[in-house]
C-alpha cells in the first residue's frame, strides 16, 4: 500500500472528515483513504438530509460528497451547508457522467471535485490544497509529519 | 515597408488607417450577427468580404503579418465550419478584430505588431477538430499565453492600476487528463474569484469547454504573485501555470478613448486611389460595409469652426444693415432708394440663412457614429457580469454637431457601462421578479425643440433611494437632518455628486465607482442636462439633453430692471399679461392661476439678488408680461417688464472669469452692438428648485 504524509490541521491534529455517500462500499472505501492520510472520521451519512445534521453536529474539516444519492441530492445539500457555514470545504465525488452536476455544485460553493473510482494520490493531493486555502497561512500550512500515519 | 510613392506615402497610409478602422467596426458587427445566427451564411460571407478586404489593403500597405492574419482567417471561414463549430466562430471572428486593432495601432506607431498565436492555435483547432496538430508555440513556461483583452478591458485593467491595484496575467494549462472540462474551468473560475477581481476571463464561458486547453484571465489582486500561482496550481485540474504582472497599457484611460474617438472620427471611408491598393479591394466591392464615397472629403474641424465663426460676424452685420435701414427709412420715407435697400436685404438675408443651414449641416453628424460601438461594449460587459444583456438602439439617424458627439463618448459608455453592471439583474433574479431573464439596454437618440435627447434606460432593479439615502449621509454629503427633507428626484440626483462613489453597489467583475459626477460635469459643459428617473424594480432611464449645437440659437428677448435678455425660443411656451393683483403668494414664493393651473413665478432680479430690492420696490409696475417656459417637464412663469422680440443670436463664448454665474449660458452682440444675456434655463429651474420648499413645485 501506498505511504502518504499525514494531512493535519494546522493545530496539529488530524484533520476531521464527513463522509457522504449513499453506498456503504463507497464510504468504507473513502473512509480507508482518509485513515491513509492520518486524518480522523467525524462522521457518515447515506443522504444530503443526513449530511447537513451531521455537518451541524460534528463541524468537519473536510466533507466528501457524492452527488447522487436519496431524499436529498449532494448538490442541494451544498448549498444549504454553504449558506450557513460559508467556510465549508466541500469535495464532490462523482463519476465523469454526472459533470452538469458537478459544474452546478461549484457554483453553489464547493471547493473540488474528484473522479470515481477515486485513486489515493488525486484525492491526497486535492485534499491537501483545499486544506491550504487559507490566505493569511504563510506557505504550506499544512504540517507533513510522516509519523502519524495509522 | 510600403509600395506607396514617397510622397503620397503619409497621405495613403492615413487612408489606409481610416478603411481599415471602418472595416474592423463592420467586423465587429457582422461578429456580433454571427454570434446571434451561427449558421447564417450570408453573415459569415460578409465577415469573409471585410476580412479580405483588409487582407488586400494591408498587402498592399506592405503590413505583411495583418494580412497573413487575415488570410489565414479567411480559411476558416467557411459556411460548414459555421455549421459544425456554431458560436465559437463568432469568438473567433472577435477575437480576431481585436487582434487586428492592436495589430493597426502597433503598425500605426510604427512598432512591431503582437503576435496572434492565441488565435491562430484557436483556427487551427477549429479546423482540424482537435488539439492534437497545434504547435505551441515557445513561451515563458510553455504556455502560449497571449492576453490579448479587448479595449474595454484594457480599459479596466489600467482603472484597477490606477486605483493601486496590481494587476496580474494568468494562463492556466487545463490538465489534459482531467475527463471533466467545463467542470475544471468552473473551478479555475472559482479559484481566481477567490484570489481577487476577475477582470478578462479567455474563454468567457464554458460553451466550448470540452476542447479548452488553456484559460487566460486578467485578475486585480492584493494577494502575493506566490500565493496567486499556489492557489493556482489546482491538482488534478491544472497541469501548469504561468503568472505575470500585466503591463500598465501605455495607452491610459482617456488616450484610449482619445484613440476610439479617432475611431469614430472617420465617417465615411474614401477608398486608398492607389492602383495598388485597389486591385485587391476592387474585387471586394459589393461589400456591404463600406460605402465607396469618392465625393466626400475630410476636413480639419477648425477650419468649419473659422467658416461657422465668419457666418455669425455676418449674420451680426446683418441686423446692423436692418437697423440702419429701418432708420433710414424713417428719415427718407419717400426715397425711391429704400425699395432697392429693402429688396438687396431681404435677398442678402435668405441667403445669408441658407449659408448659415449648411454650416451648421457641415457639423452635423448621426449619432449612430456614437451609438454603434455600443453592441460589442455591452456584450463584452454583460458576458464578464455573467448576465443576458441585449442592447437595442433607436434613433441612430439623429444628427447631432460633432463637437457634441465626441465630449459625450465618455459619459455614454460609463452610463451603458453602469446599466449592464449595476442596473440589470442576474437571471435569477429576474425571473423572481417576473422579467424575462434576459435583461435590455435601451439606447434612443431624439430631438426635441432645440435639443437631442439622448437616453440610456435599462428594466434592471432601478435606483434604490433608501440606500441613497443611507449612502449619502455616510459619505458626508448630505446631513443626516437634511437627508429627509429632500424630494426623491433630489436624491436621485445625489448620485451626480462628486464623492458618492457608488463603491456599495460594486459587482465582483467590473464597473466600480465610476463617477457620475464625471458624466454631469461634461454634460454641464455641454450646457446640456442629466436627468434621472427610476422606478424601483423597473429601471432606470438617465437622459441627457444637449443643444442641437453650440453655434447659435433662436431667442425671444426681453427687458428686465433695464437689461436685455434672451431665453431660447424653444423653451418658451407661450407669452401672457397679468396684473399684479393676480400674483398670490404660497408658500413664500408667487404663484399665478393660469388656466386653472398653478405657474411657479419667478423674477430674475430675485434669483440673482442684486437688483432685487431696488427693481420690486422702485418700480411699482402694474401690468407685466410672464413669459411661460417649459423645460423638462417642468413650467415656471418668467415676470418680466417688457418684451422686445425675437432675434437669433450668434452664441458667443464668455470666458469663465466674466461669468460669474450659471444662470447666464452666453452671450451675444445685437447689431447696434448692445449685449444680450442668454438665460440658462435649466440652471434657473434648479436653482428655483433648491430655493423652494419642500414640493413647490410640480
Amino acid at each position: 500500500m501506498q505511504q502518504f504524509a499525514a494531512l493535519l490541521r494546522k493545530d496539529s491534529r488530524p484533520v476531521r472528515y464527513l463522509v457522504v455517500d449513499d453506498s456503504v462500499f463507497a464510504r468504507k472505501n473513502l473512509i480507508k483513504m482518509i485513515e491513509m492520510f492520518g486524518g480522523e472520521v467525524a462522521g457518515e451519512a447515506g443522504d444530503g438530509l443526513t449530511a447537513i445534521a451531521e455537518y451541524n453536529r460534528t463541524k468537519p474539516d473536510i466533507v466528501l460528497m457524492d452527488i447522487t444519492m436519496p431524499q436529498m441530492e449532494g448538490i442541494e445539500a451544498v448549498e444549504r451547508i454553504v449558506r450557513q457555514h460559508a467556510e465549508a470545504r466541500i469535495v464532490m465525488v462523482s463519476s465523469v457522467g454526472y459533470q452538469e452536476n458537478i459544474l452546478a455544485a461549484l457554483q453553489k460553493g464547493a471547493k473540488h471535485f474528484v473522479q470515481k473510482p477515486v485513486k489515493p494520490e488525486v484525492l491526497y493531493e486535492i485534499l491537501r490544497y483545499v486544506l491550504s486555502d487559507d490566505p493569511t497561512a504563510a506557505g504550506a500550512p499544512v504540517a507533513l509529519a510522516g509519523e502519524h500515519r495509522s | 515597408m510600403s509600395l506607396f510613392p514617397e510622397d503620397r506615402n503619409s497621405e495613403l497610409r492615413a487612408l489606409f488607417f481610416e478603411s481599415a478602422n471602418e472595416l474592423l467596426q463592420s467586423l465587429n458587427e457582422a461578429g456580433l450577427d454571427l454570434e446571434a445566427n451561427p449558421t447564417d451564411e450570408e453573415v459569415i460571407r460578409r465577415v469573409r468580404r471585410a476580412v479580405h478586404t483588409l487582407k488586400g489593403d494591408s498587402a498592399a500597405c506592405g503590413f505583411h503579418k495583418l494580412s497573413e492574419l487575415a488570410h489565414e482567417l479567411e480559411d476558416v471561414l467557411s459556411p460548414q465550419i459555421g455549421l459544425s463549430v456554431g458560436s465559437r466562430l463568432a469568438d473567433i471572428v472577435l477575437i480576431a478584430a481585436d487582434n487586428f486593432g492592436a495589430m493597426l495601432s502597433a503598425y500605426q506607431r510604427n512598432a512591431e505588431p503582437p503576435s496572434a498565436d492565441s488565435l491562430r492555435v484557436m483556427m487551427r483547432t477549429l479546423i482540424h477538430g482537435s488539439a492534437a496538430s497545434v504547435p505551441t508555440a515557445p513561451a515563458v513556461s510553455g504556455i502560449a499565453a497571449q492576453f490579448h483583452w479587448t479595449e474595454y478591458e484594457h480599459l479596466m485593467i489600467s482603472e484597477a492600476v490606477h486605483r493601486g491595484e496590481t494587476v496580474y496575467n494568468v494562463a492556466l494549462r487545463v490538465d489534459p487528463a482531467s475527463l471533466m472540462h467545463a467542470a475544471a474551468f468552473q473551478l479555475i473560475r472559482n479559484v481566481l474569484h477567490a484570489c481577487g477581481t476577475l477582470i478578462a476571463l479567455r474563454p468567457e464561458d464554458n460553451s466550448a469547454a470540452e476542447t479548452l486547453e488553456i484559460v487566460e484571465a486578467a485578475l486585480a489582486s492584493n494577494q502575493s504573485q506566490e500565493h496567486i500561482a499556489q492557489r493556482c496550481r489546482i491538482p488534478s485540474v491544472v497541469s501548469d501555470v504561468r503568472i505575470e504582472r500585466a503591463a500598465t497599457p501605455d495607452t491610459a484611460e482617456h488616450e484610449l478613448l482619445g484613440e476610439l474617438l479617432e475611431v469614430q472620427a472617420t465617417t465615411v471611408a474614401s477608398r486608398p486611389t492607389s492602383a495598388a491598393a485597389n486591385a485587391d479591394a476592387a474585387k471586394a466591392t459589393g461589400s456591404a460595409a463600406i460605402t465607396i464615397a469618392e465625393s466626400s472629403l475630410r476636413v480639419d474641424a477648425a477650419r468649419i469652426d473659422a467658416v461657422m465663426n465668419l457666418v455669425g460676424e455676418l449674420i451680426i452685420g446683418k441686423s446692423m444693415l436692418h437697423r440702419s435701414l429701418t432708420e433710414f427709412d424713417q428719415r427718407h420715407a419717400r426715397d425711391p432708394v429704400r425699395a432697392k435697400l429693402s429688396d438687396a436685404l431681404a435677398f442678402q438675408s435668405r441667403v445669408l440663412d441658407e449659408l448659415h443651414k449648411c454650416v451648421l449641416k457641415i457639423r452635423m453628424v448621426p449619432v449612430e457614429q456614437l451609438f454603434r460601438r455600443f453592441p460589442r461594449l455591452v456584450r463584452d460587459v454583460a458576458k464578464q457580469c455573467g448576465k443576458d444583456v441585449a442592447l437595442e438602439l433607436s434613433g441612430q439617424n439623429t444628427d447631432l454637431d460633432k463637437g457634441i458627439l465626441d465630449a459625450l463618448a465618455e459619459p455614454l459608455m460609463h452610463l451603458v457601462r453602469n446599466a449592464v453592471d449595476h442596473g440589470v439583474e442576474d437571471a435569477e433574479q429576474r425571473i423572481a421578479a417576473n422579467k424575462p431573464a434576459r435583461g435590455t439596454v435601451y439606447l434612443n437618440a431624439y430631438h426635441q425643440g432645440t435639443q437631442v435627447v439622448i437616453e440610456v434606460r435599462d428594466d434592471g432593479r432601478g435606483i434604490d433611494l433608501v440606500q441613497i439615502r443611507q449612502h449619502a449621509v455616510e459619505k458626508g454629503i448630505v446631513k443626516a437632518a437634511e437627508i429627509q427633507r429632500l424630494t426623491d428626484s433630489e436624491v436621485m440626483n445625489l448620485i451626480f455628486e462628486p464623492g458618492f462613489s457608488t463603491a456599495a453597489e460594486i459587482t465582483e467583475v467590473s464597473g466600480r465607482g465610476v463617477g457620475m459626477d464625471v458624466v454631469r460635469t461634461v454634460i454641464d459643459n455641454l450646457k446640456g442636462t442629466v436627468h434621472v428617473s427610476s422606478v424601483k424594480g423597473r429601471g432606470t432611464t438617465i437622459q441627457l439633453r444637449m443643444p442641437l449645437t453650440l453655434a447659435s440659437i433662436q431667442t425671444l428677448l426681453f427687458r428686465v430692471g433695464g437689461r436685455l435678455f434672451a431665453v431660447p425660443l424653444s423653451s418658451v411656451v407661450e407669452i401672457t399679461r397679468i396684473t399684479d393683483s393676480e400674483i398670490h403668494r404660497v408658500d413664500q414664493r408667487e404663484v399665478l392661476r393660469l388656466r386653472e393651473q398653478i405657474l411657479t413665478l419667478v423674477r430674475l432680479d430675485s434669483l440673482s439678488q442684486i437688483h432685487a430690492v431696488v427693481v420690486q420696490d422702485g418700480k411699482k409696475k402694474k401690468r407685466n408680461f410672464v413669459i411661460v417656459i417649459g423645460a423638462a417637464e417642468k413650467r415656471f412663469g418668467l415676470v418680466v417688464d417688457s418684451l422686445v422680440g425675437e432675434e437669433e443670436l450668434v452664441i458667443k463664448a464668455l470666458p469663465t472669469e466674466i461669468i460669474s454665474s450659471d444662470l447666464v449660458s452666453g452671450a451675444s452682440i445685437l447689431g447696434d452692438g448692445t449685449v444680450v444675456l442668454i438665460l440658462n434655463v435649466p440652471a434657473v429651474l434648479s436653482r428655483l428648485s433648491r430655493a423652494t420648499p419642500l414640493g413647490a413645485i410640480a
